[in-house]
């Protein structure tokens, strides 16, 4: 962090920037003006200082080997990649693979979810919540949490609001070392399914490699009771340390508060319906066990996939690229007919211009992807809210989610986790808030645990129904066609993915990823809309009781840890300067492709 | 391929080196299932996915169960 004095006209503001932010991947810079008098945040901007081009070099290269690429855009949510690369890829080749196969890939990324939102909420975002840092920035606050009895202490066994935050200390707190130990479990869950972790060797457009035996299944799900008991008692445990601050500290709410403008595109297949046509997306998508949905000012503005897919726009405006106006055009209508726009993904062409930044000019190697409303002729800066929440937001809403252990009410979800290892029965009910806040961030992370954990017991039920009646086969075969298209759309751990392929001569002409963060981290776009960070931070009140000289910006990083930053997926080589590449290639079958 | 502004050196290897070489056999294509050992058309299985030794004394011991070949 380094400060600056700035010139102000009426309020005297400070200069600080936090870059890199520590604690996520990648170069994620944030820049600020802060009224210290006023304890405001008055102006925010994001950036990022990391160019990648997976776009660049995707082309040319056989489409079947798309997923093991684009899984390395990622370390954390590698197999989020894959999956969605599966699913463009089976939708151009026009195949769906076994109903196993879907079962079993269910079950990986479930898996997943569990992993990552374990890892990221009790290791990471709650360092920013633990007693160590709380005592550091808010004293009072620690004070009061001391003599705060926890109302779950009953299930969780924390007495107090202080006990809890001292259980997130890192390394030494007791929930920190627990949830270390349950994110090995959940791994240990995932490669059971994808084979490896976080690059799944099993995963393959059409199916799966995994050897289907009642072994495996029985493997995930002795695990899997184990983690239920974790589940039961960390979201009582969230809810006292987040309902905690909302009473403790008046206003906190409108910490990282912003216009509810929230994205899901949807995530779990259902093979019963899913057949990866187009023409049928809207169907299909809508039978997702996580719903997809746009959701404007708390209202689902709609849920079928293929208005999402024919709304999407990158803009630039502050981005470090040139536009592709006078570029080739590879797809004008989808193949509903729908006219495809020339900033669409399929259209795209990535040209970047590195050049020297500036915060009044282009400031950033994240585009600016966007969803064209057409109600309001806006191009809507959609965040995801970190993933869980849009996620939950959209299927309660839609209310389509009907499960055993899993119901949507239209304004809720409803959650049963069955008896585990150690605890009983417990249902568990995420509400919809009425903020897209960065406590409601963060709160529904911990909830989206638990419906990863219960629609995985379902779809092992279902992968076991499959396994019992003898209908082992988890892979299909298919022809790689000349020309086609696809799109796969999906939801990465912290929020909405999707990949768009254009395929010509059976090689890849056109692939672009566009995974969460560069949705959430993008500068201002060229209609001047800022991204979903610079958003949440500018304007916001500054609740850390440290002045100018030892202040941590606490409040602003957890806003923007809220969102589960991770950069490496948002700007598509980054090569240090006069660093030499050597290049090592073994042909195979001689160099004669062309 | 358009490069934007960057300078960049003459590459040493075709961009779509990796890229498939046509006429080679690919694993995925269309009928390769039908040839595999133990994979059965209706979609089960039986050992000799597995094994190559002594498969067909691997079956089930009961007709009504599925056939469930070792991993």
């Amino acid at each position: 962090m380094t400060t600056a004095a700035a010139p102000g006209k009426e309020r005297k503001l400070v200069d600080m920037h936090w870059d890199p932010i520590t604690r996520i991947i990648g170069n994620l810079g944030i820049y600020t003006k802060i009224d210290f008098e006023n304890r405001e945040v008055a102006e925010c901007q994001s950036t990022s200082s990391m160019f990648r081009g997976y776009s660049v070099f995707m082309k040319g290269k056989d489409p079947r080997d798309a997923h093991f690429i684009t899984s390395r855009i990622c370390g954390i949510c590698g197999d989020n990649h894959a999956t969605c690369s599966i699913y463009a890829q089976q939708m151009a080749y026009g195949i769906k693979p076994p109903p196993l196969a879907e079962w079993i890939i269910n079950l990986g990324e479930a898996a997943e979810y569990m992993f990552d939102h374990t890892l990221f909420q009790d290791n990471l975002v709650m360092v920013d919540w633990c007693e160590q840092m709380v005592k550091e920035t808010n004293p009072a606050v620690l004070a009061k949490a001391e003599t705060t009895a926890a109302p779950h202490s009953d299930i969780h066994g924390f007495k107090t609001i202080a006990d809890i935050m001292r259980a997130f200390n890192p390394f030494t707190g007791s929930m920190y070392k627990e949830a270390l130990h349950i994110s090995r479990v959940t791994r240990e869950m995932f490669c059971l399914m994808e084979g490896r972790h976080v690059h799944p060797s099993t995963l393959y457009p059409g199916g799966v490699g995994t050897v289907a035996t009642p072994q495996v299944f029985t493997d995930y799900l002795v695990r899997l009771m184990h983690v239920l008991d974790f589940v039961k008692k960390v979201i009582p445990l969230n809810d006292d340390l987040f309902d905690f601050w909302v009473d403790a500290v008046p206003g906190y709410e409108e910490v990282g508060n912003r216009r509810i403008l929230l994205g899901c595109w949807g995530s779990f297949q259902d093979p019963n319906y899913c057949d990866y046509d187009y023409k049928t997306m809207d169907a299909w998508g809508k039978k997702m066990f996580v719903t997809p949905g746009i959701i404007v000012d708390g209202k689902i503005v709609t849920n079928n996939l293929v208005d999402i897919n024919v709304g999407m726009r990158i803009l630039l405006g502050s981005s470090f690229y040139d536009g592709w106006e006078n570029e080739q055009n590879f797809v004008n209508a989808d193949p509903l007919g729908n006219p495809i726009h020339k900033s669409h993904p399929w259209n795209q062409t990535t040209l970047p211009h590195p050049q020297k930044r500036d915060f009044n000019g282009n400031y950033s190697w994240v585009m600016s992807p966007r969803w064209y409303d057409k109600r309001s002729d806006d191009h809507l800066a959609l965040d995801t809210g970190g993933g869980p929440l849009a996620r939950l937001w959209s299927t309660a809403l839609s209310g389509l989610v009907d499960l055993p252990n899993i119901k949507a009410t239209g304004s809720s979800v409803k959650i049963n986790l069955p008896k585990s290892v150690q605890l009983p029965e417990m249902e568990f009910e995420w509400k919809i808030p009425t903020r897209s806040n960065t406590i409601e961030r963060d709160r529904a992370r911990i909830y989206f645990i638990a419906y990863s954990a219960a629609a995985a017991i379902y779809f092992l039920e279902q992968a076991m129904k499959e396994v019992r009646a003898g209908r082992t086969k988890v892979f299909n075969d298919f022809k790689v066609p000349e020309e086609a298209i696809g799109c796969g759309f999906h939801e990465a751990v912290r929020g909405v993915l999707s990949h768009h392929m254009v395929i010509k001569n059976g090689k890849i002409a056109n692939y672009h990823p566009y995974p969460p963060t560069p949705w959430n981290a993008s500068p201002r776009d060229s209609f001047g809309t800022p991204g979903p960070y610079e958003d949440a931070v500018n304007g916001m009140k500054i609740f850390e009781e440290n002045n100018q000289d030892n202040f941590k910006g606490i409040d602003i990083m957890r806003t923007v840890r809220s969102f589960d930053p991770c950069l490496p997926c948002g700007v598509h080589m980054y090569l240090g300067n006069g660093k030499t590449i050597k290049t090592v290639h073994s042909p195979i079958f001689a160099g004669s492709a062309k | 391929m358009k490069k934007g502004p960057i300078t960049v050196g003459t590459p040493d290897v075709d961009v779509e080196l990796p890229s498939h070489v046509s006429g080679v056999l690919q694993g995925n294509d269309v009928g390769h299932y039908g040839k595999m050992k133990g994979h059965l058309a209706d979609g089960t299985s039986t050992a000799a996915r597995s094994t190559g030794i002594g498969a067909d004394k691997h079956g089930p011991i009961d007709p009504r169960m599925p056939n469930l070949s070792p991993a």
